[in-house]
């Protein structure tokens, strides 16, 4: 599922090695390309088309494999089309595990955690770069070092906090923990500071309080990272498994990564079909987000490439 | 502040990094005067369902339930597999909240018996008058350390040895497994030849896929063994045997490994295969062609495998009388027959294969019946595999590098030594 996070690129690049194309690109970046052989140009091209490979034959093959029918899954020759195609695997995943469940507990908890991080991200990035007050940059600091600290240290002490809140197996429980955010506090302020003074100075001259400063002139210019942002906050806390596996006892909490391993055999021989249907339905939505976010992202990288 | 250079924030941020870690680590030692979290009436069961079995777990708590209306049990998901299980326990001992009846392996129990965490379930099984003398010895005493049992067998399995039929006739064999692994070898000329290229007679598990759980059978065979007590015995020259054998076939292009047999031989690109008595199910729904199972080359010299049920030391008694009730009943002649016949496993009750159920199951299955007909040939296994601290990846490891054509006797010799080390270091304090 990790997958989903591949870069942007990686759709739209798509190599096309047509002449034509080529040519136009060449046109277009006529500096750096004059200087580059044909050679060389193929060679871009295979990489490129290796790559677009790499990332794409293993996500066909999930997809594939989602479809076809047990005893068509290991065998030899693979089989690379479904043949007869069967939609039993997607029954199978709804009606073998309470799929709906673990998805409504993905949605809470991707929800929550993803709106908590954004705004406590921002926030804080604001504060730390735009307010002056004392000790700022002691908290800055702090709050790297909070980001240097791996999670799978801090797991066993947060689960001893934890479970004598009596929290496990609840929403606070899985939630609050993980809703420290330093990477977004980090990211946030570096971008905030990039922004150029005298738009923030001139619109203080006009009266705007802090936060109208942040609301209409800070996060309008800062659309696209705060969008990168958000992105990869909503793939990571989907994605998420550790924490929520160790918090959770059952359906009632838990997320769909945690849900899908019981898809699979512990000791014996797995059915992929199932397992593969389940990750493509988990899949989905994270895809449709980051489709409809893409777009985003790239109008506001274009609208400001142009301005200054 | 933000001008600081580089070198000084990370100087900073290094200093606060460790000083927010030891504040971290102080947390949550409070409160371990009662780990006892939940009521003594709900027993927890943490369980990683082996061989998918949460319907049949569900079906067998409802039956306990019915039979003990004081008593609720609640079915944790604890992992999806036993190493997931046993870190979600270690976690719980750290922080209390303890379940009452938790899943542990035959590489996973120890650890937690030998640091106390685990409770000896003989006085408690005396007090609730269970007859331990009904469990199958060699899988009972799997879980002997101290002069005491820390857990009764639940989800048992034995390795099985799997052959096409279709390939054994076209190599002209009887429909058997091999007698020992010498007759293996002797048969492995016309094996390999009958099955072609591209495929391979024999397909094992590699080393990070328990190999080293198959090839104890092959040491055995040899009159070899990976330990004795706790003395290891790789270079034990009948265990080296054992190994140059392995490399030998392996050299002949009789035996290929893989991470996960089963799916080769399902396929109908290996021969024979040493596999789990949990893929009999798989297998079965998986193969086109028939297959046969026969017990492992050799005389009563299959090792024991799968996993128990355990009960946390530092729980109130009262939970543990509970918690033992409900063991007792999960591994009970009735229960351990409905849970096998769902999922593959052995029934862990001398009884059990009197009931009529199994008897008529077992007369359908013949493949299953060779299973259990092997339980009374097993043999436990050595602890350099499952009592020493990663035993089983440390033998595994060795086996892939004697597979890939080292120097048999400098891998084991240099085995002996990291064992030998382990156990110095890490459990002759402790004993």
């Amino acid at each position: 599922m990790s997958t989903t996070a591949t870069p942007v690129g990686s759709v739209d690049e798509a190599p096309e090695p047509s002449r034509r194309r080529g040519r136009r690109r060449l046109a277009h970046g006529a500096e750096a390309a004059s200087h580059r052989s044909p050679a060389m140009t193929v060679a871009g091209y295979v990489g490129m088309l290796l790559v677009v490979l790499v990332v794409a034959v293993p996500l066909f093959w999930i997809v594939v494999t989602s479809l076809k029918h047990r005893q068509d899954i290991y065998v030899q020759p693979a089989q690379w089309l479904p043949d007869p195609a069967t939609t039993n695997n997607y029954h199978d995943v709804t009606t073998r595990i309470p799929f709906l469940r673990y998805l409504r507990n993905s949605v809470i908890i991707t929800v929550v955690l993803s709106l908590t991080k954004i705004v406590l991200g921002v926030l804080s990035a604001y504060a730390l770069s735009l307010l002056r007050f004392p000790g700022r940059g002691v908290v800055f600091v702090v709050v790297i070092a909070a980001l240097m600290v791996p999670n799978q240290i801090t797991v066993i002490s947060n689960y001893a906090l934890v479970a004598q809140l009596g929290w496990r197996n609840t929403f606070q429980g899985i939630i609050i923990p993980l809703a420290g955010v330093a990477f977004g506090t980090f990211l946030m302020r570096n971008q905030f500071l990039s922004l150029p003074t005298e738009i923030i100075e001139a619109a203080r001259l006009d009266g705007a309080g802090p936060l109208k400063l942040l609301w209409r002139v800070v996060l309008p210019m800062s659309w696209p990272t705060l969008v990168a942002f958000s992105l990869i906050t909503v793939v990571n806390e989907w994605n998420e498994y550790l924490w929520p596996f160790l918090m959770s006892d059952d359906e009632r909490t838990a997320p769909l990564p945690v849900g899908l391993t019981l898809l699979q055999n512990n000791d014996g021989v797995t059915n992929w079909g199932p397992v593969m249907a389940g990750t493509v339905l988990a899949m989905l939505p994270v895809l449709v987000l980051f489709l409809v976010l893409q777009r985003q992202m790239i109008k506001g990288l274009t609208a400001g490439a142009v301005k200054s | 502040m933000n001008q600081l250079t580089r070198r000084g924030l990370l100087g900073l941020a290094g200093t606060a990094g460790i000083a927010g870690l030891s504040a971290c680590a102080g947390t949550g030692t409070s409160g371990s005067s009662d780990k006892a979290g939940g009521a003594s009436n709900t027993i927890e069961f943490w369980s990683n369902h082996p061989g998918s079995s949460k319907p049949v777990e569900q079906q067998i708590i409802a039956a306990f339930q019915k039979e003990n209306p004081g008593l609720t049990v609640k079915l944790v998901d604890a992992g999806k597999n036993y190493e997931e299980v046993a870190q979600k326990f270690n976690a719980s001992l750290a922080g209390g909240q303890l379940p009452d009846v938790v899943v542990v392996s035959d590489v996973t129990w120890f650890n937690f018996a030998l640091n106390k965490q685990l409770s000896k379930l003989d006085d408690l099984l005396g007090t609730a008058k269970v007859d331990t003398g009904d469990y199958v010895d060699a899988l009972y005493n799997d879980y002997t350390y101290a002069g005491g049992h820390f857990a009764l067998p639940y989800a048992r399995s034995t390795p099985l040895f799997y052959y096409n039929k279709e390939l054994w006739a076209k190599a002209g064999l009887e429909d058997r497994g091999p007698k020992d692994w010498a007759e293996f070898k002797e048969w492995s000329t016309a094996l390999k030849a009958a099955v072609g290229s591209g495929k391979f007679a024999m397909e094992l598990a590699d080393g990070s896929n328990y190999l080293d759980w198959y090839f104890q059978n092959l040491a055995w065979d040899f009159g070899g063994a990976y330990s004795k007590e706790w003395q290891p015995t790789f270079s034990d020259p009948n265990t080296i045997k054992a190994g140059q054998f392995l490399q030998d076939l392996t050299k002949a292009g009789v035996i290929k490994y893989n991470a996960t047999p089963e799916a080769d031989f399902s396929a109908g690109l290996a021969g024979c295969i040493l596999q789990s008595t949990g893929s009999l199910g798989g297998i079965t729904k998986d193969a086109k062609f028939e297959f046969g199972t026969a017990f492992l080359p050799g005389t009563d010299n299959c090792p024991t495998g799968g996993a128990g049920v355990g009960v946390p030391a530092n729980i109130s008694d009262a939970r543990k009388a509970n918690a033992v009730k409900f063991a007792e009943f999960l591994t009970n002649p009735q229960n351990t027959v409905t849970f096998t016949q769902a999922t593959g496993y052995m029934p862990v009750r001398k009884s059990a294969v009197e009931l009529p159920e199994e008897k008529t199951f077992l007369e359908k299955n013949p493949n299953s019946k060779t299973a259990i007909d092997q339980l009374a040939h097993t043999r436990s296994q050595d602890n350099a595999r499952v009592l020493l601290p990663g035993g089983g990846a440390r033998i595994g490891k060795a086996l892939d590098q004697i597979a890939q054509g080292q120097d048999v006797a400098t891998v084991f010799k240099a085995l002996d030594a990291e064992s030998q080390q382990v156990f110095e270091s890490q459990i002759k304090p402790k004993l």
